[in-house]
């Protein structure tokens, strides 16, 4: 706990650092960032703040999930970004098009965003479980694939018929995702998350498959010897990683956006990679975890327009917290062991 | 200057950054460091040389501050591997996050504008011609030293067998650190052709992923200097195809995609079975 109050001090203190430079004063900095993530302290309903920095939470909370799930079975699925744009494409193409109630068009983008990230880290996972392929190098470049891809299909073949720009045409209202909060972009992805958290909680440590992908993440040598498919491992864990992402992709065209952007993620794939970590894999505390990295995203707007910080300090301090992190967690490791 | 002159033309100009980073990725992978890292590097370095030639006037001095740039991402990558015990693919993860923002911070706060710096003096032709002759030779030097000389014995064995080289009496993690920061120097290199050469600014996302193709070209060249070069190259003629391709009606994108989906292909043992050194990424 103390080196975790070191990191997040050193943190706090380059945040500071970096608003200075930037000509601004470090108080006047993180006030509005706070301000920007819980809502002005002064007026009365200012719920809106307070849900777009659920937005966010929810944005970041589907990638994180999803990689912690990998990384649970010892996988470095880095590609969160990619299924969850593909998910996301496969949203947008089936719910811009689909002639149905609003609840099947729900429904139905769900499916689609799930079997699309999934079948698109199972890529990753073929490669590994066939050929050995670092799942690294594979996600990495899948990554760019998709953005290519999704570009390529809205403004190529699949363009909708009187939209300017990379996206699909809107969903019909009755498709969008029922919110929670009314006049906000809040909605019902946020409680379909956290049980998603309920549930990866529930299965690493209660089903027979969480326990066969924890034992190859923790010690494959000896889990293959105890007769786990690794290769089936790398499979599951991927494809199930990615539909979790491909999720968070198709919530954020029914739910934010309504419709499919190819800028629809400002790089939640990567900052889910420090969420996961933060969270130390677990899934009640990535919740947490998500929480106060949707605080920094929403709060990083007002930061820059009311404190004249370059939203870029919130970005530059996430990458680090990364590095922190995983730095601290190993000096207290170090230290358990020589105790 | 007919077609195919300006085509092998075309080629070197988009090959030489691919170069840098290609070998900067061989001379990490070959100590057992796995870089992903590579565009944080070149993002950094293209930054760091536009802000220096900025501030002094002189693009000489761009070049070392792109070079050092480009060392102290790689060079801190190879710090947290070693003396830190963080996984190789979250630090390159998370320096890739550092390095892009600090460039937009830096331009946000250097020129107080988003997203794109002032035009400086650039290298020019000549500066832009010599630095694709110097990765070429780079490509050749590299080779020569790891393959010819004891230090480059050494650096591989770092990569192959760490605990050999400990034995030996020699410090792996020092040594790979030290392979960090001559890879960071070399993609230095390409950060500031991308920044002083080929353009004379920079702007945020102008290295557009040249990082993780020069990672498909280090995995398609079987993890040498000549072959990651090669594979650069041919990388290099897609993107000088590129334009007469897409007039005959081939999607740009898929031009685009070529580099990724052959390092997919190489990943898949297609072209025969492509191996990584044996302590490749593994903590030492």
């Amino acid at each position: 706990m103390k080196g975790a109050a070191i990191a997040f001090a050193a943190l706090v203190a380059i945040a500071a650092g970096a608003m200075a430079l930037a000509g601004a004063n470090p108080i006047d900095g993180f006030a509005a960032l706070f301000r920007g993530g819980f809502g002005e302290p002064h007026v009365p309903y200012d719920d809106h703040r307070i849900a777009e920095t659920l937005v966010q939470t929810t944005a970041l909370l589907f990638p994180a999930l999803a990689v912690a799930f990998a990384f649970r079975a010892g996988l470095f699925n880095i590609g969160a970004e990619g299924q969850l744009i593909v998910g996301g494409l496969a949203a947008g193409i089936v719910g811009a098009r689909l002639a149905a109630p609003g609840f099947v068009i729900i429904l139905a983008t769900l499916a689609v965003g799930a079997l699309g990230g999934g079948a698109w880290a199972a890529i990753a996972g073929v490669l590994r479980a066939r050929f050995g392929g670092n799942e690294v190098i594979a996600t990495l470049m899948l990554n760019i694939i998709a953005g290519l891809l999704a570009n390529y299909l809205i403004v190529g073949p699949l363009h909708s018929p009187g939209v300017e720009g990379a996206e699909t045409a809107v969903l019909p209202a009755d498709a969008w995702l029922p919110t929670l909060l009314p006049g906000t972009r809040l909605t019902i992805a946020l409680p379909i998350a956290l049980a998603l958290a309920v549930a990866m909680r529930w299965f690493f440590a209660r089903s027979v498959l969480g326990y066969e992908l924890r034992a190859a993440g923790d010690a494959p040598e000896a889990a293959r010897r105890a007769g786990i498919d690794l290769g089936r491992v790398a499979l599951v864990a991927m494809t199930v990683s990615g539909a979790i992402a491909g999720i968070g992709g198709a919530t954020i065209v029914d739910g934010v956006l309504h419709r499919f952007n190819v800028a629809l993620s400002p790089g939640y794939g990567f900052i889910a990679i420090a969420v996961a970590l933060v969270g130390r894999l677990d899934p009640l505390r990535i919740v947490v975890a998500a929480f106060v990295f949707g605080i920094l995203q929403s709060g990083s707007l007002t930061m820059e327009a009311a404190a004249n910080v370059p939203k870029d300090v919130v970005t530059l301090v996430e990458g680090l917290a990364i590095l922190a992190l995983a730095a601290q967690q190993y000096v207290a490791r170090r230290g358990a062991a020589a105790a | 200057m007919s077609d195919v002159e300006n085509f092998v033309v075309l080629t070197l100009v988009k090959s030489a950054p691919l170069i840098f980073a290609a070998l900067a990725g061989v001379i990490c992978e070959r100590a057992g460091i796995l870089n992903i890292a590579l565009e944080g590097a070149l993002a950094a370095a293209a930054f760091g040389a536009v802000a220096a030639t900025y501030a002094t006037g002189s693009p000489l001095l761009g070049i070392v501050a792109g070079m050092l740039c480009g060392a102290l991402v790689c060079g801190a990558l190879g710090v947290a591997a070693t003396r830190f015990g963080v996984d190789q693919i979250v630090a390159g993860t998370g320096l890739n996050v550092v390095a892009v923002a600090a460039a937009a911070f830096g331009v946000a706060v250097v020129w107080g504008a988003a997203g794109v710096s002032p035009e400086v003096p650039s290298l020019g032709n000549v500066g832009q011609t010599v630095l694709i002759v110097v990765a070429l030779a780079l490509a050749l030097g590299v080779h020569l030293v790891l393959e010819r000389t004891p230090f480059g014995l050494r650096l591989r064995a770092c990569g192959e067998n760490p605990r050999a080289v400990r034995s030996a009496g020699i410090d792996p993690r020092r040594m790979r650190v030290i392979a960090t920061l001559i890879a960071g120097a070399i993609a230095g290199l390409g950060g500031v052709y991308l920044s002083l050469a080929e353009l004379s600014l920079y702007s945020d996302g102008m290295t557009a992923g040249r990082g993780f193709i020069a990672l498909a070209a280090v995995i398609f060249g079987r993890w040498t200097p000549l072959g990651a070069c090669a594979a650069a190259i041919a990388f290099g003629a897609l993107s000088a195809l590129q334009f007469s391709l897409q007039r005959a009606g081939v999607p740009s994108e898929l031009m685009q995609a070529l580099p990724y989906l052959a390092a997919l292909l190489a990943l898949a043992g297609i072209a025969g079975r492509a191996r990584a050194p044996a302590a490749d990424g593994v903590p030492f």
